[in-house]
């Protein structure tokens, strides 16, 4: 069983500029919880996100989070260099980073992980091939099994299921289904609300400000309220 | 004229000749490294502007010391730095990330016009802004040698997290690696730009960093593989454009650089002709 990690917002504020992206958001993330983050384009989802996983910083306020804890961000796929060429297991191998960072060669462990979590995510045979070669959805597969590799007791998903089929989002869905189970704290931007209802216990819901936080069906009832 | 007189003639009976190929060959080593990483980060624009950048310290160094090389780089490699910091600064809002890159560009060739002909001639304008391939003395050479190998050995040491960074910063900064690979990669770019700029000049200088670079593209291999044969383009450009001004009395870096255009065009069709190719094999099976 991992520990995940507990994360805090205290009155956090991020300025793009003259916009506000976050205004003053304070709460907690329980360690192990499943949270769903809800709210209309340009609600500030993805700069909660950027702000957790370190890679911008607050105007105004904190976020706590244990340093030591190891720390997974998917960002949208979009931001993804798909042209970029780099093979499918040298994608996934990026997970063990920490272990064999700029110098160390990566192990047979490692490659032998890359195989497993290719498998999980059903992308066996088609570790030589390019990441431009591959859907959508099949890239996806190998960013989760990135992920996989990493072994983070906090997982952040921006927006997992966008431009990906109903197979692949069921193979997706049930990968962080396991890390809750492992007890890791997994935090996913989302916009299916009805994915969010069934699958998500938690759900923050943002319109810049915190609308709502909480258990999903009284935050989803105060945000249509 | 028999092949030999043809290509290996002008260099051996030319010492001049022979200095150029030497500095071109170590040049185009570390432009294949750096020009691919530059092509991956799709930071085109950006080394550009930071070509022109080198102009103005190159100027100030040119009225401070002559046409010496010393001072040349020295005062191309802060101005390089110094201005690569100011565009990170206002590029820093991609709205107007374009908009602030062509400004500094203008600026700076501008600067650097001004200051050469205020204390120089139109000659040292076109000397700076073209390069002087032919006019490279040894003093130059082993210049040119200790940074080519300087850079080798710093693209070598920090190939992976490089090449990791190009394809995604954020992964690096939420693994918690603190290390800002953006900035020294800026640096090695300055520093790849001042070698060159002695034998280009500030206006040529990125030709045969990203042309061998975005060639080599073409042909589908990784990131090393890519880096490996944009050198051997930038050999084959500087081969072919030093024989081909030899021989046309043309401006030998404009026809390195010509060259290195020339073998663009050849992998973009090789490109198509190979798509095509497959596509009709996928059709007939």
């Amino acid at each position: 069983m991992t520990r995940g990690s507990r994360i805090e917002l205290r009155d956090v504020t991020v300025r793009y500029g003259r916009h506000t992206a976050l205004d003053g958001v304070s709460g907690v993330f329980d360690s192990g919880s499943l949270t769903a983050v809800v709210g209309a384009n340009g609600a500030g989802k993805s700069t909660l996100l950027r702000i957790i996983a370190g890679t911008i910083r607050p105007n105004d306020g904190v976020v706590l989070r244990p340093i030591n804890d190891g720390l997974a961000y998917l960002p949208q796929i979009t931001a993804i260099d798909a042209g970029y060429p780099l093979t499918v297991s040298e994608l996934i191998s990026l997970g063990g980073w920490r272990e064999f960072g700029a110098f160390k060669a990566p192990t047979a462990a490692l490659r032998k992980a890359v195989a497993e979590a290719a498998q999980t995510v059903g992308l066996t045979g088609r570790l030589h091939r390019r990441i431009g070669e591959l859907s959508a959805g099949q890239l996806q597969r190998a960013l989760f099994a990135r992920l996989m590799l990493q072994d983070a007791s906090l997982i952040l998903l921006d927006e997992p299921f966008a431009s990906v089929d109903a197979q692949t989002s069921d193979v997706l869905l049930d990968q962080i289904e396991r890390w809750h189970q492992q007890g890791r704290t997994v935090i996913a931007v989302l916009h299916d609300l009805e994915l969010v209802r069934m699958r998500f216990p938690d759900t923050l819901v943002l319109a810049q400000q915190c609308v709502a936080w909480g258990p999903t069906g009284s935050a989803l009832a105060a945000m249509a309220a | 004229m028999t092949l030999h007189a043809l290509l290996l003639a002008p260099f051996e009976t030319l010492d001049f000749m022979r200095s150029a190929l030497v500095a071109c060959l170590a040049l185009a080593l570390t432009n294949g490294a750096i020009g691919t990483l530059l092509v991956l980060r799709r930071m085109s624009l950006d080394g550009d502007v930071l070509g022109h950048a080198v102009m103005p310290g190159a100027a100030i160094g040119f009225l401070y010391g002559g046409p010496s090389p010393t001072w040349l780089s020295v005062g191309g490699l802060l101005s390089g730095l110094a201005v690569g910091m100011l565009a990170a600064l206002v590029t820093k809002d991609r709205g107007r990330g374009d908009t602030g890159l062509v400004a500094f560009y203008l600026l700076a060739l501008s600067l650097g016009v001004v200051l050469v002909t205020w204390r120089g001639s139109n000659i040292d304008v076109v000397r700076v802004l073209f390069g002087t391939v032919l006019s490279i003395d040894h003093r130059s050479l082993l210049q040119i040698a200790a940074t080519t190998t300087a850079l080798l050995l710093l693209v070598a040491v920090l190939y992976r997290p490089l090449a990791v960074a190009s394809f995604d910063p954020v992964f690096l900064r939420a693994v918690g690696d603190r290390i800002p690979y953006q900035a020294i990669f800026i640096f090695l770019v300055v520093l790849a730009l001042v070698s060159s700029f002695q034998a280009f000049g500030t206006l040529l200088a990125i030709g045969p960093i990203l042309l061998p670079a975005a060639a080599a593209q073409y042909w589908g291999f990784g990131v090393a593989g890519s880096m490996v044969l944009a050198s051997t383009f930038g050999l084959i450009a500087s081969i072919a454009g030093l024989l081909v001004s030899y021989h046309a009395n043309l401006p030998s870096g404009p026809a390195i650089v010509l060259a290195a255009g020339c073998l663009l065009g050849v992998s973009m069709i090789a490109a198509v002709i190979c798509r095509h190719a497959t596509a009709a094999m996928g059709r007939s099976t």
